[in-house]
Formats: C-alpha cells, sequence, structure tokens
C-alpha cells in the first residue's frame, strides 16, 4: 500500500539508534528529511565519530577563511586580531578563538552584505508541514504569548495554517510572528509532530527578509539584540566600562526611546576575565583523554557574562576524566532565530559546524551549557540549515548535565560527596527550551537526594524573556506578565537562590525576584569538585 | 399566460449559468431553474482545469483550438475565478517521445503557446516533480474555481433582469399541441432563497422558449418532453490534497490514460481522473480501487503525494454526448466537443433546444451559441457581449492591496479574502466589525460568511461554495458550528440546526474516500468533538428526549469545607507537592483531578 499514517515511518530506524534524550526529536527530523531530500539513506550506519556526509554535498557558503579576509578590514576587530592572526591549532591548546575575526563589526551594517549569498536554494517550502495538524488547538492553550497578548493569533496560525494558506511566491507572512518569543512550547504541546517552531523560524526569516523596513529602527534594535555576541564582545574589552554604560541613566534613556530597549531591564554585567581567557591563561585543558573527550560550546553568556558557570563546567568534568576542548565558536544563533535573522545565524552557524564537525572527528561529544544553545544545535540547524556536518553536530549534542546523568554515576557520586558546604534551598525554573529536550526534571532529580540540597521546581510556566523578547520595549509589559506566575511561585519556594540553566531565564528571574541565580553546574562543581 | 416569460434555463451547471448571463444581457426575459445548488451537478464536481487546450492538441484539434481561445478570454472577464498557474506536460523515460513530439506539434499547430524545458528547469520550477522526469512542455494551464464562476454569471444574470431558482426541480416538460410551452418545477422551500423546514411549492412556468442544459440529466428532460437525447455519463474520480505539492497545472505526457493529471486549487491540490461511463448520473459505485490509483500513478510523477494527507474523493460524471449512429465503446474516444440539439428540426418538437457536451473552459462560447441559436428562435435581435464584459467581481481588479491594514484583518487571510471576493472586496469586507475568522483552515471571515448567507439563505452548503468555508483540512470539524451560528442571527434555532446538519453531512461524504492517516485522526476528534462535547450524536434538542440534568452533575458534597476552602487548600497543597518533586508527584495528589493551577491556561 502507498498510504502511512504517519509521516516518520521511514526515517525512525536510522533516527532512533543515537540514545540521545529527545525521541520525538529525532522522528522529527527524520520526516524532514525525507521528505526534503526524498532520498534517505545516507545516514544508514552512522560511524562513531567519523563525519558523515551530510544532508547533501553541496559547500558551505560562506568558507571561515573568507571570513577572516573580511574581518580584516574592519577597525575594531584589531583589538584581538592578534590572536587571529595565528595558525591554525587545535582546540585543546587553550587559544582565544579567531574565526569571528572582526567581521561581527560589519555585521551590523545591513547593507554590508550580500543577500544573494545565503540561502541559494530559495527559501523552505514548509506547506506539507500542515498535513500533520487536526487543528486540535493544544498548542495555542499551551503558549505563553498568545495568554497574554490578545494581538497575537497563536502558534496554530502562525504555523500549520499559515503555512497552508501560503502560496510559493506569496510573501506575505503576518507581522504578528515577530511576537512569538520562539520558546518552542507550542512544539512540545503538539501531540501530532506538526513541526511548529521551524515554521516559525523560517516564517520569521522570510518576514524579516521581505517585509520588515531593514533600516528601520526596530530592525537596528532586533539586530543589535540578536547580535548579542558582537556587543557581548566589544563591552567586554573594557567591561567595567560597560557595564556601567549601559546602565547609566541618560544613555538608557536613550536606548529606550530610540531603540525600544526597555529602561527597566539592567544590562548583564560583563565579566572582567571571559571564559575564554581564563581558559588560554590556565593553560587550556588539564587533562589529556582521547577516550573521554568533550568540546564545550559555552556560547556568548557564559563567556562574556557569566565565566563561572564555564569554569565549573570544566572542573566538572575535568573531576570525572575528560578531556575539555574549546573549539572556535559563534553564536548557536538562538536570539538570530527568534528575530528572523536567519542569515546571520546561518553564518555563525557555518564557523560553528565546521569547528565542532572537526572535534568531533576527533572523538568528541559537544556539550553546551545553556539549553537553548543545545538546542539549536540540535534541533534548529539541522531544521533550517544544509550545511555540511550539520547533521553529526546534531546527534553529537548535548547539554552538560545531561551527558553526564548518561555516561557517569552522577548519583553515587553526589551521594558519596560530603554535599555542599552549608544547607541550601534552591527555587529551580526549567527552561522552556530544557523542556523540548526532555531535561525539564533532570536538575531535580540529580539534586534530590544530596544531603543538605533543597531543590524546589517552581511548575512549568515560561519565565516569559525567551531569549530577546523581554528586551524590546514593546515587549516588556507582557513578557512580566508571563513571567509572574514564576515570580510567584520562586517567591513562595523556600529557597532565596534561583537556579536554571538558561541564561535569559536566569536574567528574568533575577529582575523579577531580586534573587541570586545559579546554574546546576556551578552546585555541581561546588559538591563535587570543592 | 400572461406571465409568460421568454426563455427557461434548465440547470445550473457551468453551461445554464452562461446561458442565462448571455441571455439576460440581451434583454431577454429569462429563468434559470436549478433543482439543487448552483453547481449542484457535473460542475461543481470537475476538475478545475482551465484548460490550455493542450489536453486535446493530439486528439481534438478543434476543441484545443475553443480552449485556448476561450482561456484568454476566462483570465480577463473571470480574473477573480481564475489563477494562472501554468501547466505543463512532463515526460517520463518509458512515456514515448514520438508523442511527445505530437504533442508539441499539436499545440503549435492549434495557436497554443507552448515552450520545452528540460527536467532540470522543471524541477526547478516544481522541486516536487520526480527527478527522472526528462522533459516537459510549458503551456498556459491556469486552475479555474468552477462555483465562483457559475454565481458570478447567475449575479450578473439577475442584476439584467433574470430570475435565477435554484433548489427548483423541473418536474414536467410542458408540451401543447405539440410544442413545449414551459416547465413544472417543485420548489424545496418556495421560491427566492432556500431556507430550510420552509414548505415545498410547485409552480408552472411558460415560456417562449426552453433550453435544456441539464448535461448528464439532458436525457431526463428529454424524456419528459418525449424525446431521446443519448447522453453517455462517464464517471471520472479526483482526490483533494490537504496542501499544494504542485504550484503548477502537472500533466503527464502520454496519450490517454487514467490518473495523468494534477491541478493545484486554492490552499489544495486535486488528483484525477478516470472516465468510465455510467448508467445513471446520480447513482454509481464510488470505488476505492479509483482512489488508491490516483495516488500511486500520479506519485510516479510527484513522489511526495504518496505520503501526503488526502482530505477526500468526490466522483463527477461527464455528459458526452455522441451523435447516433457513431458507436464508439471507449468513453474516451467519444468527442469532447458540445451538441446543439434542435428538438423542432430533430424530432418535431418546438420550443426546445438541449445543449449536451462541452467542457467547462468552454462555457462561454457554448452559452453563446445557444443565446444566438434562440434569439434566432425568437426572432430577437440583440449582439453578445459576454467576450468583452468581465463578471461581477473581475471588474477593475488589477492589484491586490494590503487588505490586512485596512480590514484589520491577518495578511495571508486578507490576500485569500481578496482573491475569493476580487473587486467585491472592499463592499463584503468593509461593513463588518469586529470580523473574526470563522474558517481557520481557509481563512474565511465573518464577513465573507455573513455575504454568503445573504445571497444563498439558509442553505450552508451555497455558504460554503461562494466562500470555501469548511473546505480545509478539519472538513468542518471546526467551523460548521461556528458558519451555523452566523445564520441564528437571521434564522430560527432549528433552521440553523438543520443547516449545520446538511453541512456536516455533506462534508463527511467525501471524507469518507480518505480514512486513513492522518485524515482519519481528523475524522475521529471531529467525531469526538461533535458528538461527546456538543453533544450532536443525541442531542435531547432534537431527540425530544427529556434529560435528567441532575446526573451529569451533582455538585458539591455539602460539608467538603465550604466553597473558599476549596480553593486555598488546592492552592497550599499544590505548593506543598511541587516542593521538592515538581509536578510529577502531582498526579497523586488528591487535588490533581481539578486540573491544579495551570489546566485551564
Ligand atoms: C471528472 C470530470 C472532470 C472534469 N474536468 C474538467 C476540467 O478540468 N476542465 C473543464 O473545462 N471541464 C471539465 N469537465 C467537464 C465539465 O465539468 C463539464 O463539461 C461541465 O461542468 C458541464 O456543465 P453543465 O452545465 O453542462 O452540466 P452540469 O454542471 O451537470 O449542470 C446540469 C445541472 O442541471 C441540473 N438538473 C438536472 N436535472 C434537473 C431537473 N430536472 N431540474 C432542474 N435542474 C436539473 C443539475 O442539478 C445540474 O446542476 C470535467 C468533467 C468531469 C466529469
Ligand atoms: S514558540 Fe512559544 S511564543 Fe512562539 S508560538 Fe510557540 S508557544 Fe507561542
Ligand atoms: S497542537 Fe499540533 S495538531 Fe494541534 S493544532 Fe497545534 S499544530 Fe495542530
Amino acid at each position: 500500500m502507498t498510504r502511512h499514517t504517519e509521516n516518520g515511518d521511514g526515517a525512525d530506524g536510522t533516527d532512533g539508534s543515537h540514545g540521545d534524550g529527545g525521541p520525538n526529536d529525532g522522528d522529527r527530523r527524520g520526516a524532514n528529511d525525507a521528505q526534503r531530500c526524498g532520498c534517505g539513506g545516507t545516514d544508514g550506519t552512522p560511524q562513531p565519530n567519523v563525519p558523515e556526509i551530510g544532508r547533501d554535498e553541496r559547500p558551505a557558503i560562506f568558507v571561515p577563511d573568507g571570513g577572516d579576509e573580511e574581518g580584516a578590514g574592519a577597525g575594531p576587530s584589531e583589538t584581538d586580531g592578534s590572536a587571529a592572526a595565528d595558525a591554525p591549532r587545535t582546540a585543546t591548546d587553550g587559544g582565544v578563538e579567531s574565526a569571528t575575526g572582526g567581521s561581527d563589526s560589519t555585521e551590523l551594517d545591513p547593507d554590508a552584505y550580500d543577500p544573494i549569498d545565503v540561502f541559494p536554494e530559495g527559501d523552505l517550502d514548509l506547506r506539507d508541514g500542515a498535513d500533520s495538524c487536526y487543528k486540535c488547538t493544544s498548542c495555542d492553550t499551551s503558549c505563553p504569548v498568545a495568554e497574554v497578548d490578545d494581538e497575537f493569533p497563536g502558534p496554530k496560525f502562525q504555523g500549520p495554517e499559515q503555512w497552508r494558506l501560503k502560496r510559493k511566491d506569496d510573501h506575505d507572512i503576518d507581522e504578528s510572528i515577530t511576537s512569538c518569543s520562539n520558546c518552542m512550547r507550542c512544539d512540545d504541546a503538539c501531540p501530532s509532530s506538526v513541526p511548529l517552531s521551524q515554521m516559525h523560524n523560517e516564517a520569521r526569516g522570510q518576514f524579516v527578509e521581505e517585509q520588515m523596513e531593514k533600516l528601520s529602527l526596530e530592525y537596528v534594535r532586533n539586530r543589535i539584540l540578536a547580535n548579542y555576541r558582537t556587543s557581548a564582545r566589544l563591552a567586554s574589552v573594557v567591561p567595567r566600562l560597560s557595564s556601567f554604560a549601559m546602565n547609566f541613566g541618560p544613555a538608557r534613556w536613550a536606548m529606550d526611546k530610540v531603540l525600544g530597549i526597555p529602561k527597566e531591564r539592567e544590562f548583564p554585567e560583563f565579566a572582567t576575565t571571559t571564559f575564554r581567557e581564563w581558559w588560554r591563561d590556565r593553560g587550556g585543558a588539564q587533562i589529556e583523554n582521547p577516550d573521554k573527550r568533550v568540546a564545550y560550546f559555552h556560547g556568548c553568556y557564559s563567556n562574556y557574562n557569566t565565566p563561572e558557570v564555564g569554569k565549573a563546567m570544566v572542573r566538572v568534568y575535568e573531576h570525572f576524566g575528560y578531556e575539555v576542548m574549546v573549539p572556535p565558536q559563534k553564536c548557536s544563533g538562538t536570539p538570530m532565530f527568534a528575530n528572523g535573522m536567519l542569515k546571520d545565524a546561518r553564518r555563525h552557524a557555518e564557523t560553528n559546524v565546521e569547528n565542532l564537525v572537526e572535534a568531533i572527528g576527533d572523538g568528541a561529544d559537544v556539550i553546551a551549557s545553556c539549553t537553548s544553545c543545545s538546542m539549536s544545535l540540535r534541533q534548529e540547524y539541522p531544521e533550517l540549515f544544509d550545511i555540511h556536518g550539520i547533521e553529526d553536530v546534531s546527534d553529537h549534542t548535548f547539554e552538560a548535565l545531561e551527558y553526564l546523568r548518561i555516561h557517569e554515576d552522577l548519583d553515587g557520586a553526589l551521594a558519596e560527596s560530603d554535599g555542599p558546604g552549608d544547607e541550601q534551598s534552591f527555587a529551580y525554573h526549567a527552561p522552556c527550551h530544557a523542556r523540548n529536550q526532555g531535561l525539564a526534571r533532570q536538575a531535580v532529580e540529580t539534586f534530590r537526594d544530596v544531603d543538605g540540597v533543597e531543590m524546589e521546581d517552581v511548575g512549568d510556566s515560561c519565565s516569559g524573556i525567551s531569549g530577546t523578547y523581554g528586551w524590546k520595549s514593546e515587549k516588556y509589559e507582557k513578557s512580566m506578565q508571563i513571567g509572574e506566575e514564576m515570580f510567584d511561585h520562586m517567591e513562595d519556594a523556600e529557597g532565596e537562590v534561583g537556579m536554571t540553566e538558561c541564561p535569559t531565564c536566569a536574567m528574568q528571574m533575577e529582575h523579577g525576584t531580586g534573587y541570586e541565580i545559579e546554574h546546576p553546574l556551578q552546585l555541581l562543581e561546588e559538591t563535587l569538585v570543592a | 399566460m400572461d406571465d409568460q416569460v421568454d426563455v427557461v434555463v434548465v440547470g445550473g451547471g457551468s453551461t445554464g449559468c452562461g446561458v442565462i448571463r448571455d441571455l439576460a444581457r440581451r434583454g431577454l426575459d429569462a429563468v434559470l431553474v436549478e433543482k439543487g445548488n448552483l453547481t449542484h451537478g457535473t460542475t461543481g464536481r470537475m476538475h478545475g482545469l482551465l484548460h490550455s487546450g493542450g489536453r486535446y492538441a493530439v486528439s481534438d484539434q478543434k476543441s484545443a483550438r475553443e480552449c485556448i481561445e476561450e482561456n484568454r478570454v476566462l483570465r480577463d472577464i473571470a480574473a477573480h475565478c481564475v489563477e494562472e498557474t501554468g501547466g505543463m506536460f512532463v515526460k517520463r523515460p518509458e512515456d514515448s517521445e514520438e508523442y511527445f513530439r505530437e504533442k508539441l506539434e499539436g499545440c503549435r499547430a492549434c495557436d497554443i503557446p507552448a515552450e520545452v524545458i528540460d527536467g532540470e528547469e522543471a524541477r526547478r520550477r516544481e522541486p516536487y516533480l520526480a527527478r527522472d522526469v526528462e522533459k516537459a512542455i510549458v503551456v498556459p494551464d491556469g486552475a479555474v474555481d468552477p462555483f465562483r464562476l457559475c454565481v458570478a454569471n447567475a449575479a450578473d444574470a439577475r442584476e439584467h433582469g433574470a430570475r435565477v431558482e435554484t433548489h427548483a426541480e423541473v418536474t414536467d416538460v410542458l408540451v401543447e399541441d405539440d410544442a413545449v410551452v414551459g416547465v413544472e418545477i417543485e420548489h424545496d422551500s418556495g421560491p427566492g432563497k432556500r431556507v430550510h423546514r420552509e414548505p415545498g411549492t410547485t409552480e408552472e412556468i411558460r415560456a417562449r422558449y426552453v433550453v435544456n442544459a441539464t448535461g448528464a440529466w439532458a436525457g431526463r428532460i428529454g424524456e419528459m418532453a418525449g424525446v431521446d437525447v443519448e447522453v453517455r455519463p462517464s464517471k471520472g474520480v479526483m482526490t483533494v490534497m490537504n496542501t499544494r505539492q504542485v504550484d503548477t497545472v502537472i500533466n503527464r505526457c502520454r496519450p490517454k490514460g487514467d490518473a495523468d493529471i494534477v491541478v493545484p486549487h486554492e490552499t489544495a491540490c486535486i488528483l484525477g481522473t478516470t472516465d468510465e461511463e455510467v448508467d445513471d448520473p446520480e447513482d454509481y459505485p464510488e470505488e476505492e480501487w479509483e482512489v488508491d490509483l490516483m495516488i500511486e500513478t500520479l506519485s510516479e510523477l510527484v513522489p511526495a503525494l504518496k505520503d501526503a494527507r488526502t482530505l477526500r474523493s468526490f466522483w463527477g460524471v461527464r455528459p458526452l454526448y455522441e451523435p447516433p449512429g457513431t458507436g464508439t465503446d471507449d468513453p474516451t474516444d467519444i468527442t469532447r466537443d458540445y451538441f446543439l440539439l434542435d428538438h423542432a428540426e430533430r424530432d418535431d418538437l418546438p420550443g426546445m433546444t438541449s445543449i449536451v457536451g462541452g467542457k467547462l473552459t468552454t462555457y462561454r462560447m457554448m452559452a453563446e451559441s445557444i443565446s444566438d441559436h434562440v434569439c434566432g428562435k425568437l426572432g430577437h435581435d440583440a449582439d453578445c457581449d459576454t467576450a468583452d464584459v468581465p463578471l461581477p467581481g473581475s471588474e477593475d481588479f488589477s492589484v491586490l492591496r494590503d487588505y490586512m491594514e485596512e480590514f484589520g484583518i491577518r495578511s495571508p487571510i486578507g490576500r485569500r479574502s481578496a482573491q475569493r471576493l476580487g473587486s467585491r472586496t472592499d463592499d463584503v469586507l468593509g461593513g463588518t466589525d469586529p470580523n473574526p475568522v470563522v474558517c481557520e483552515c481557509e481563512g474565511v471571515t465573518r464577513a465573507e460568511v455573513r455575504d454568503g448567507i445573504e445571497q444563498a439563505g439558509s442553505d450552508l452548503n451555497a455558504v460554503r461554495l461562494r466562500t470555501r468555508a469548511s473546505m480545509g483540512n478539519c472538513q468542518g470539524g471546526f467551523c460548521t458550528h461556528r458558519i451555523a451560528s452566523e445564520l441564528a442571527q437571521e434564522y430560527p434555532e432549528p433552521v440553523a440546526r438543520d443547516a449545520e446538519d446538511e453541512l456536516y453531512q455533506e462534508r463527511w461524504k467525501g471524507q469518507r474516500h480518505a480514512l486513513w492517516g492522518r485524515q482519519l485522526s481528523q475524522a475521529m476528534l471531529n467525531h469526538l468533538l461533535h458528538a461527546t462535547t456538543m453533544n450532536r450524536d443525541g442531542d435531547p434538542a432534537t431527540t425530544d428526549a427529556d434529560v435528567d440534568f441532575g446526573a451529569f452533575d451533582a455538585g458539591v458534597e455539602p460539608g467538603g469545607g465550604g466553597s473558599a476552602g476549596d480553593g486555598s487548600e488546592s492552592d497550599d497543597s499544590a505548593a506543598g507537592v511541587t516542593a521538592t518533586d515538581g509536578g510529577i508527584d502531582a498526579a497523586e495528589s488528591p487535588d490533581a483531578t481539578d486540573g491544579g493551577t495551570h489546566g485551564d491556561r
């Protein structure tokens, strides 16, 4: 018979073998692959640590070398240009990454790149993703934005309905797509595996590409927020001044009025020493172990703002005997997806994939300490981009705690430890993106039997910040409304310290309650390593 | 005899609607009678291809020439009914090279613009085409919406003084002194707009001339008048896919055969078709193998069809006519041409002419020729202008504006509405505020539904044909009741109920042929919503049963702590449970059944 009841039939078998934490993700990816290339079979027998050929064999569009050239001419990059000039070296030697060069600084100028360079094959056509939707509306009822924003039509419309109503050449995506915060709760809610966030990401990309006035202040603001990495990199050159200046009254007023960045928000502090500087100064990895290697994807935030999370990751992993590599990397793309800046995201993805594939070739798995970064590498990358090796990156990426729970006897190690120095209580919030990877319970499960640690789950609501969403003046109120439930539950919880895996959730938690917020890795470090 | 009209046209398909428009515009006093909705017959069950003529370019060049000529006319006068998709005849390796050449030459001989492209280019234009498609001939095929087309013709006729009666079946042809003098009709619910539950009436309409445009049913009307009309009805299946796998009409380039065409139509793609002679145009088997054949064979051209979701299937009967004595066995060999049967000449029965055969694409041309013929009979001297004057909805309709801004609706919905309404968009969308979306799948707003009701009365199937409401992937599961509640503004509740049932049944009819995979899930969800949530499997309002409402909800046991206490207690315990273990243990909490604090989100 020709009829299939499910769209993933063919692909499940090959995808199921990776044993990652997200069987749903696996299904979905498989199904989309099969639909898009119609060939299947390329990933038939995955060999451990040998990069496979990607879904297609088109070369990446931006060759990183070219990126360096491009960067050479840009002024502000000169500050870390010395490192950039060094010959290629392996990631383990602790080199300060160079692949970014100075190209970022030109990226803020919307005219600085040529649109035809990107998506040479044209936009994705996701109309057939609408086949799986049977209109049950579960997605709408679990969307935190729809709950507080009457103007927002909800994921069902943004995703399957809008795509089905579209014709191939239509470019009118409804403007409301920019209200979706990309929290992906709808993905999680859908009983029918509709690729909602993929549809939203693509639609948002098309909207920004076709409809948003490229030079409008909103566009510039969104690009600044999306390219957080660029701002952060510049700011961290003079971190104390930046932290002060960014939060300085008149400057904030201007940002609110001119760019639409709400004055209520405090800009995160920039660390005086970035994670990568620390890594270089300590001389890179302290342990060599060809059998247990991980490549750390620290993301922008742990590098520039909370290097203590990155340090905790390194110390905990070294405690378990891992050789940690820190390959050159750019932004994971999460803020760019949320703002429809797919071109920016793709450019960064190319660097990331190339370097991570190389690390995978050296036997490493990829570890992220931010759940949005791991989400991006695992799901959004292969859904949105065709880059050589991108599936391998997706298959080999794990969240830091998740990986330890799979490969190490974490419970045993924690049971043997004496617990942290003193009694501690935490109000734990599971980030939406953690939920989508099946990780919403991991912190609670890991620490619930540890002496002296009290870990309260503050429920399954959304923190409301969703990366850059809460950083827009027009979204600020909504963002705080969404967060209300979480704030209340945090206040109710015994602990006065918050805990979460996501740096922007952490900002929101801190903003709403005034609590200090930690990452589970920090508690692990304190319990096991200290 | 006093109220004798000039012409009665029997049959509200494309032919009849075309004729009534033409006659009315020429100043004749004409009446159209149709036993169901407009397009109730074959016209509502056809493929929606606006032929370029390419399909007949080898076998029937006369038809091919007519097609391309009318194709050009319709793009002009019926812009809001036509989508200029373009079409391709694609060749697979096993298809004959020689036939490909003949096809190309045929197209050129008939003045059909035709261009050959290679497989790669074809796939660039249509990425879902099979990898082994070798090449294709590009022709100006299009997609046409038969409902909108007929409604627009009828509306124009009305504006020019014609009377249009739907749900008015001809039960007898009046013959006096060996001449046809009119018809007897049975109004389903009285003359005018159809309203459920209004009593039926009969009426005699006397006319100077009768046009029998009943297509596959022409023989029946003939019988009533005592003449033989040898229509050979031939059925064909069409299968509707949930989305558009292609945006271009895809034909297979080979002689004749079943399952050789995919037509993109609005949000969907329609696969077709077969060609099998049947005895009765209303009662013939609808068989599963026919649907299977569509999907299997056409996925040779578009492999994605194999796993794509199917919404429904439907069948139509072609009104093929064969001049007596031709004796063709295979219906695919019968000509697609149309014939005027002047019963005065043929059967010595003046006063009536039948028109049979033909295609929707050439409906206007057919209408013109029969109108010429009727004017001749009646000695009425007037020119035909239907090829030049746009239909209502297609006047000055060149730019799609941004209706979203103007009418506060979301942009893909605004675009769809504007595509359907054409130049009527402002009138229709302007008046209703707020204007929520009623049918989500097809993006139909309240304004359009109300406009449909204004035109068609309580007949929701007619509203559906005008708006496409309930034609998307839920097949009415989420909108029939919403559409019906728009009716309730004007009509009594039982009328709205009947109308709702009728629409829901109609949607179910076609879905029966798609009950596997995802449409099966949809059907089950629809059923559960309607049966259990809306109680429509045994609604006391329709069964007249006594209901013991107390049995459903006995209320809270007294002494349970009072309502205020309940609330705070559940809050406390929810917080208490989440304290260390989060949500999971909450299932065991005694309060779990009330949905907890998040349940109503
Ligand atoms: C499967 C299939 C696919 C087709 N695809 C295409 C295509 O893609 N392109 C194209 O151009 N053509 C196509 N055609 C042909 C086209 O659909 C028909 O030629 C055209 O619709 C015929 O219209 P009509 O008005 O002559 O007949 P009909 O639409 O059948 O109209 C006759 C009307 O008369 C009414 N009637 C019958 N008896 C009575 C009575 N006693 N009293 C009152 N009313 C009565 C019926 O209810 C009916 O509405 C297709 C046909 C079929 C079967
Ligand atoms: S990603 Fe989040 S905000 Fe966006 S539609 Fe889905 S649930 Fe709503
Ligand atoms: S949850 Fe999934 S199936 Fe249900 S309406 Fe949303 S997209 Fe459709």
